[in-house]
C-alpha cells in the first residue's frame, strides 16, 4: 500500500493565545459582533416606529369615517304639502308615487319648523332620502307625525366627532341640547357607492369594482401563469430562445404599472374597442402586469420540488404529463399561491394603469358585471383625497382602512395556503 | 480491506448459472455533451443472475444503468450510440414506448424517494396510471403483495395511511423496491441502493435482493464490494468509462483477469 511521505521535523512554536495582539483582535470581534446587533435593533425600530405612525394616522383618522352624526327630524305629514295616497305606495307603483312628490321640500320645511331658520342646513344633502326610504317603509306616517333619523350636514358631523368649526360646535351644541343628535355605525359607507356629499358616500362601489377586477385579473393571469411557468421549467429545451424568454419575463415584472396602463389603453380600448371604465380592461391590464410575478415565483416553486421525486416517478412508468401533474404541481402549489396571492396585492393596491383606462369615473352606483363602468379602491382614495369638502378627509381614511384590510385579508390567505399545503422532506 | 474475507464471501456464492438472455448492450457509447462518459461497453444481463456493477466514483456505472430503461432521455446533453435489446427488442428503437419500458424495467434510487403521500399510495400510484388494477380489491391486493415481497408488509399493514416519507431510511428503501415491484416489471436496476442506509438496513435490502433474484433479473450498482461479492453472481468492473472485466462474481474476486481489477478490489486504488 502507500507508504507514507517523509516529512522534515521542523521545530514548531506554539500559537500564543495570550498575547495582547491575539487579546486586541478578540475584544475588537466582539465590539463588531456588538455593533452589528445594535444597528439591526435600531432599524427594527425605525421600520417599527413608521409602521407604527402609519396605522395609528390611519386608523384614527379613519374610525371616524365609519361613523355617521344622525339628527331626529319631527316630520308632520298630514299638514305638510305633501300629496301622497298610502294606498299607492304599496306594491311596484311606490317608485314612481314617489318620484312626483317633494319630498325635498317637506324636509327643508320640517327642519326649518325644528330647529329654526337655516335648520335645513344643518342636515345633510341626502337627509330627504332618509325620509323617502321611511315613507316607503311605513305609508302610514303620512298620516300623522313622525320622527326620523336623517344624516346630519358635514359641519355638524365634524363637530360631533370633535374636529368641527365654530358654527358646527353651535349647532351642535343646540341639537344635543334638544336631544335630537346621536352618531352611529354608517351603514351608507359599506352599502353604498360615490357621492358628492361626504355624508353620503359609500366604500362599497369601490369594493365590489375591486373584487370584479381582481376576479378577472386571476382567472386569467393564474392559469396563463402556473401553465408558462410549468412548460419553461418542464418542458422547454434550455437554448437560447428559452433564455430570451426568462429575461424578457423577468423585465416584463419590473416595468412600471403606467406603462401596462398605456398598453392597456392602446390595445384593449382604441383597438379592440372594449367598454372604458370596466373591470373586463381593467382585469386584463392588471393581469398582464401580475402574469410575470406569477410566472416567477410558480418558476421557483417548481425549481424547488426535488428531482429525485420526478426520477421515483419515471423510474415507474409515469409519463412526463403524469410526473407534472400528480407530483411536480401538487407540491409546487403552496408556492405558486403564495406569489399568486403577492401578486394579486400588489394588482389590487394599483392605481395608474387603472386611470389610464378611464376607471377614475364619478359613480354613484356599484358595478354589476364585469363590463359595467366601475372604480376601485386605490382610485376611489385617490379621488376621494382630491375632493374640496372637508368631510371627504375622514372617508379618504376610512377607505384606506378598507383597501388595508383587504389586503391584509389577502396575506393571511397566502400564509395560510402556505402552512396548510407546504411539506417537508 | 482483507482479500480474503471478499475470497470467503465470493466462494460462498451460489456459482451463476447461464442464464437466459434478458438483456443485451452492444457497443455502447454514452456522451454528456462532449465529453463522452461510456465507452463501447458489451454487457449481457440475465434472467437468473444478480449482476453487480463495481467501480471507483465517476467510473460511469450509473451513467451506463440509467441507459437501461432510458433514465437519461431525461438529460438534455446525453446522447446514447450502440444498442441495447431487452427480449431481443431494441430499447432505443423508435418503435420503443418509453413508459412502457421503464414500467418493465423498474428503478430503485442511491436516496430512498418515496412520494410524499401515504404508504399505501406510493405502492398504488404504479399500478394505477397502468391500469393493472380494476377494482379496488384488485389493488388491495397488488399493494399487499408488493409490500410483502419487499419484506415490508409486517412493519407497516396496520399503518398504510401513514406517509411514506415518515418510515425510517431502511423501511423507505423497501418501500421504493415495493413500489417498483408493484408494476410488475421484469428487470430492476438499482443505483447503490444502500449508500445511504446503515450496516442492519443494509443486510434487510441483501436479503431481499436474495429472494428476488430469479423473479426479477437484478442489476446493481454499488461501491461497497462486500457487497457485491454477497449479493452478485455476475459483477462487471468498470474504470473510467469502460468495462474492464466481466464475469462471475467468485472469478473476478478470487482470480481477475486484469489487473486493474485486482488493484481496485485488492484496495490498491478507489
Amino acid at each position: 500500500m502507500n507508504s507514507p511521505i517523509p516529512v522534515p521535523a521542523t521545530p514548531r512554536t506554539p500559537t500564543d493565545w495570550n498575547s495582547p495582539a491575539m487579546q486586541n483582535r478578540i475584544r475588537r470581534r466582539y465590539a463588531a459582533e456588538r455593533r452589528f446587533k445594535a444597528l439591526g435593533l435600531v432599524s427594527i425600530l425605525v421600520s417599527a416606529a413608521f409602521l407604527a405612525f402609519l396605522l395609528i394616522t390611519m386608523v384614527g383618522n379613519g374610525a371616524r369615517g365609519f361613523t355617521q352624526t344622525e339628527i331626529r327630524l319631527p316630520v308632520d305629514f298630514a299638514r305638510s304639502t305633501l300629496m301622497l295616497d298610502p294606498a299607492a305606495l304599496k306594491g311596484f307603483g311606490a317608485d314612481a308615487a314617489l318620484a312626483g312628490a317633494d319630498i325635498e321640500g317637506v324636509t327643508a320645511a320640517a327642519a326649518d319648523a325644528a330647529f329654526g331658520d337655516g335648520g335645513a342646513r344643518l342636515l345633510s344633502d341626502g337627509a330627504w332620502l332618509s325620509v323617502r326610504e321611511a315613507i316607503k317603509e311605513r305609508p302610514e306616517v303620512l298620516q300623522g307625525k313622525a320622527d326620523i333619523w336623517v344624516p346630519a350636514a358635514t359641519s355638524v358631523d365634524l363637530a360631533a366627532k370633535g374636529d368641527g368649526d365654530a358654527a358646527g360646535e353651535a349647532a351642535y351644541a343646540r341639537l344635543k341640547a334638544a336631544n335630537a343628535v346621536q352618531t352611529g355605525i354608517n351603514l351608507t359607507f359599506l352599502t353604498k357607492a360615490d357621492s358628492t356629499d361626504p355624508t353620503l358616500v359609500g366604500i362599497w362601489g369601490a369594493l365590489k369594482g375591486s373584487l370584479v377586477t381582481m376576479f378577472v385579473t386571476l382567472i386569467l393571469a393564474f392559469p396563463i401563469g402556473v401553465l408558462s411557468a410549468l412548460y419553461l421549467e418542464e418542458y422547454a429545451p434550455r437554448n437560447r430562445w428559452t433564455d430570451l424568454i426568462e429575461v424578457s419575463i423577468n423585465n416584463l415584472a419590473a416595468v412600471p404599472s403606467i406603462i401596462f396602463g398605456l398598453l392597456g389603453l392602446a390595445v384593449f380600448l382604441n383597438f379592440m374597442h372594449l367598454p372604458r371604465s370596466a373591470p373586463l380592461v381593467g382585469g386584463l391590464t392588471l393581469a398582464l402586469m401580475t402574469m410575470p410575478v406569477i410566472v416567477i415565483a410558480g418558476r421557483n416553486a417548481i425549481k424547488s420540488v426535488p428531482p429525485s421525486i420526478r426520477d421515483a416517478a419515471l423510474g415507474i412508468g409515469a409519463s412526463r404529463v403524469q410526473v407534472v401533474f400528480h407530483h411536480v404541481l401538487p407540491l409546487a402549489l403552496p408556492g405558486i399561491l403564495t406569489g399568486t396571492i403577492i401578486g394579486m396585492a400588489r394588482a389590487l393596491g394599483e392605481t395608474a394603469p387603472l386611470l389610464m383606462i378611464g376607471m377614475r369615473a364619478f359613480l354613484a352606483s356599484p358595478p354589476g358585471g364585469i363590463t359595467d363602468p366601475a372604480t376601485v379602491l386605490p382610485v376611489q382614495i385617490f379621488l376621494w383625497s382630491d375632493e374640496v369638502s372637508r368631510g371627504f378627509v375622514e372617508k379618504t381614511s376610512a377607505a384606506i382602512i378598507v383597501l388595508l384590510v383587504f389586503l391584509l385579508a389577502m396575506n393571511g390567505l397566502a400564509i395560510y395556503l402556505r402552512n396548510r399545503f407546504e411539506r417537508r422532506w | 480491506m482483507n482479500d480474503h474475507t471478499l475470497n470467503d464471501i465470493a466462494a460462498h456464492q451460489p456459482a451463476a448459472t447461464e442464464g437466459t438472455l434478458k438483456m443485451a448492450a452492444r457497443n455502447v457509447n454514452v456522451f454528456y455533451g462532449a465529453k463522452q462518459a461510456i465507452r463501447d461497453v458489451s454487457i449481457d444481463v440475465t434472467q437468473e443472475n444478480v449482476t453487480a456493477f463495481i467501480g471507483p466514483s465517476g467510473c460511469g456505472k450509473s451513467t451506463f444503468l440509467r441507459t437501461l430503461n432510458r433514465m437519461n432521455d431525461t438529460v438534455a446533453s446525453a446522447r446514447v450510440e450502440g444498442q441495447i435489446t431487452l427480449d431481443g427488442e431494441d430499447i432505443y428503437s423508435p418503435s420503443m414506448d418509453v413508459v412502457q419500458l421503464r414500467a418493465r424495467v423498474g428503478m430503485v434510487f442511491q436516496k430512498p424517494n418515496p412520494f410524499p403521500k401515504s404508504i399505501y399510495e406510493n405502492v398504488a400510484y404504479g399500478p394505477r396510471i397502468h391500469g393493472l388494477a380494476a377494482a379496488k380489491a384488485d389493488m388491495d391486493q397488488i399493494v399487499e403483495k408488493s409490500l410483502k415481497r419487499a419484506g415490508l408488509w409486517e412493519e407497516v399493514k396496520d399503518r398504510l395511511t401513514d406517509s411514506g416519507t415518515a418510515l425510517s431510511g431502511g423501511q423507505q428503501q423497501r418501500l421504493c423496491i415495493a413500489r417498483a415491484i408493484a408494476v410488475d416489471p421484469e428487470v430492476i436496476l438499482m443505483d447503490e441502493p444502500c449508500s445511504a442506509l446503515d450496516p442492519i438496513a443494509t443486510a434487510k435490502i441483501e436479503e431481499l435482493i436474495h429472494e428476488l433474484r430469479g423473479r426479477y433479473a437484478i442489476v446493481i450498482v454499488t461501491h461497497n464490494m462486500q457487497q457485491a461479492a454477497r449479493v452478485s453472481q455476475r459483477t462487471a468492473f468498470f474504470h473510467l468509462g469502460t468495462l474492464v472485466e466481466y464475469g462471475d462474481t467468485s472469478e473476478i474476486f478470487t482470480n481477475p483477469r486484469e489487473t486493474r481489477t485486482k488493484d481496485y478490489i485488492t484496495g490498491r486504488y478507489g
